[in-house]
């Protein structure tokens, strides 16, 4: 080893509290910033993965006229050939009256959403029905599954219970239908069905005066990678339709703008953070500085030129940052790791969506490094600035 | 070797201007042990940082082994340090985060090439180290070893590179006699065997005895030891203290 990097080490190795100042400092930069990709973007994430998993699946297919006239059977035939889908789900949605007489009293609720869904097909491409925490999904047709805010508005609807729904037709005329309460849905976080009523989509069809026509099909990627290739051979094939096909990032763009410009300044306060502890560096490396003038001199003294005594404090600044990014990475990681092990929620409710993102972590601990040594530029200057002459006389 | 031309340094302008050394000139010869010597203030200490190329004088030359060190830059100067002159300070300054062995290797490092490379330098430096007695201690930190040693380190760096001069600062000011006595003797036995030139600032000559000259400074002047009716005085003294130290 050089003369340069073992001094370099060996003055901040001497001098731990500087050294562990440093190192903190770099370390809390890196760990605020994987906490707020853990919380935040968990967050995002989980927000993401329940709509398609509730909603939109991996892409979403509406008509610009509401309605899809082609039959369900169809257009879901068309997708399941393609090896890279796993699934494809029909769904129909509408508004509606619902009521309940309990112990003699009626308790009416209004435009209380409404999701027409074929159970089997649904079961397949959605999740919806692993948020019935109680009773079963809608595979009768004269079953309904309330969500767990609407049952609670219905003054404890319970599963068993006959609720009577009123929906108005296409053609401006009340259906009524009389449906038993088959299950009760309630999904963490409450972005499932909490607050809406699910249905047959027969039933929901038939009431609507709607036979054969769907609202949207949700489809499931057994291969997410190509959603976007799958949409487009979509659209593709049905020229003359009049098809909107979203993928789930296109059809909640609207709902998760507003989340990721909130992101987006979360992980700027994140890197404010980590200028923090740059200026830290800055300091805690004056420091270290101005306690080895009389050091600096003698180098000087001994023939170092002043790029010598450069190199020497931004080894340092390199020294730093490399133990700040490895020590703050692993510190992140390991928050990530319990946070996915443990299955940490947010506000005790939506489980986040915990992942690991290598080039995130990679490009954040490599800024933490780059800010650590531009931090040494300054006080390594200053180290060259000193006078061997003067520098010696600070015994 | 070494030829100091009306060396003048001042500090300081227009009225707060000092002027700690006026017109200095003299001579060193190859291989000879010379005393600066002088009253606290008198300005020797920055004859040495003038002639250790540590402070650029205000006006006058300094050559050594024919190079007009004042026409040389900063980078120039740093490797003329390294390569011509060794230093001896009064705190021995060595570097405390390094050991005994590193630091006397240092000034070889810091020259780099081709002698800098391998195990070369820290042969020449363990035998250093054998010739001012400090082998033992070569892999201790710098900061665990005893005044009379640190110094004895100091003088084994100051030769590592093979200097035309050994520059000394009050080398025995921080001791106490017996390891005055020693420093002395090692760096008057270094001089006798390697040839080797060396320039030593002093309070306390009676510690070194017959010495080649004597150059003293008073209020910035400089006085060759004939030249100054002091000085003889001083030596006489001195003479008769070293036989009282130095039976």
């Amino acid at each position: 080893m050089g003369y340069r990097p073992r001094l370099a080490k060996r003055m901040l190795f001497n001098r731990r509290g500087s050294l562990i100042g440093a190192v903190l400092a770099v370390t809390i930069g890196i760990l605020v910033i994987h906490v707020n990709f853990v919380i935040f973007q968990g967050l995002y994430d989980a927000i993401v993965r329940d709509i398609g998993d509730y909603r939109t699946g991996d892409i979403i297919v509406t008509d610009e006229d509401s309605f899809i006239t082609r039959s369900d059977l169809a257009v879901a035939s068309w997708f399941e050939r393609n090896p890279s889908v796993e699934a494809v789900a029909p769904r129909l949605s509408a508004s509606a009256e619902i009521n309940i007489t309990k112990g003699g009293r009626l308790i009416e609720e209004t435009r209380v959403p409404i999701v027409g869904v074929d159970p089997y097909r649904d079961i397949r491409a959605s999740t919806v029905h692993e948020t019935i925490s109680e009773g079963s999904y809608v595979f009768a047709r004269n079953s309904v599954v309330l969500g767990t805010n609407v049952a609670r508005d219905l003054g404890g609807a319970a599963v068993g219970d006959s609720v009577k729904v009123m929906i108005v037709d296409r053609w401006g005329e009340e259906q009524v239908r009389r449906l038993v309460v088959s299950g009760i849905a309630s999904s963490p976080g409450g972005q499932g069905f909490d607050y809406t009523v699910v249905m047959h989509i027969d039933t929901l069809r038939d009431m609507m005066a709607r036979e054969g026509e769907t609202g949207s099909f949700m489809v499931r990627m057994a291969d997410e990678g190509q959603a976007a290739a799958v949409r487009d051979l979509f659209l593709r094939s049905f020229p003359n339709d009049d098809f909107v096909a979203e993928t789930i990032e296109e059809a909640s763009e609207e709902q998760l703008q507003g989340f990721r410009s909130g992101i987006a300044m979360i992980n700027m306060i994140g890197y404010f953070g980590m200028m923090s502890s740059a200026f830290a560096i800055v300091t805690i490396q004056m420091m270290i500085v101005n306690g080895k003038t009389r050091e600096i001199g003698i180098l000087r003294a001994l023939g170092a030129r002043r790029r010598d005594v450069l190199v020497i404090f931004i080894m340092q600044g390199m020294l730093i940052g490399a133990i700040g990014a490895g020590v703050g990475t692993a510190a992140g990681l390991s928050y990530t790791f319990y946070a996915k092990e443990t299955k940490m929620s947010f506000n005790n409710s939506l489980p986040l969506e915990v992942s690991y993102d290598w080039a995130k972590i990679l490009q954040t601990a490599l800024t933490s490094f780059a800010l650590a040594v531009v931090a040494s530029l300054y006080p390594s200057y200053r180290a060259t600035k000193l006078v061997p002459v003067e520098a010696m006389r600070a015994v | 070797m070494l030829r100091a031309r009306g060396v003048t340094k001042s500090y300081g302008q227009d009225e707060t201007r000092v002027t700690a050394l006026r017109g200095a000139s003299f001579d060193i010869r190859r291989g000879e042990f010379v005393l600066i010597v002088g009253a606290s203030g008198s300005g020797k200490t920055t004859l040495l940082n003038m002639i250790g190329l540590l402070s650029s004088p205000t006006s006058g030359r300094v050559i050594i082994e024919g190079v007009d060190t004042t026409r040389l830059g900063s980078s120039g100067l740093a490797a003329f340090r390294n390569r011509r002159l060794g230093f001896v300070a009064q705190f021995a300054n060595l570097l405390v985060d390094l050991t005994i062995l590193e630091n006397v290797m240092l000034p070889r490092q810091i020259a780099g090439g081709g002698w800098a490379r391998g195990d070369r330098p820290r042969r020449d430096a363990l035998e250093l180290l054998r010739s001012v007695g400090l082998e033992a201690q070569a892999a201790q930190r710098a900061n665990k070893v005893s005044g009379g040693q640190a110094q004895r380190a100091a003088i084994a760096r100051g030769l590592i590179n093979r200097p035309s001069i050994v520059l000394a600062d009050e080398p025995t000011g921080n001791l106490d006699s017996v390891s005055s006595e020693s420093v002395v003797r090692l760096m008057k036995d270094t001089a006798r065997r390697l040839n080797q030139t060396f320039v030593v600032v002093t309070h306390d000559r009676e510690y070194f005895g017959e010495v080649d000259r004597v150059i003293t400074v008073s209020d910035g002047r400089v006085y060759e030891e004939e030249d100054d009716p002091r000085v003889a005085a001083a030596t006489a003294t001195a003479a008769t203290r070293k036989r009282e130290v130095l039976p």
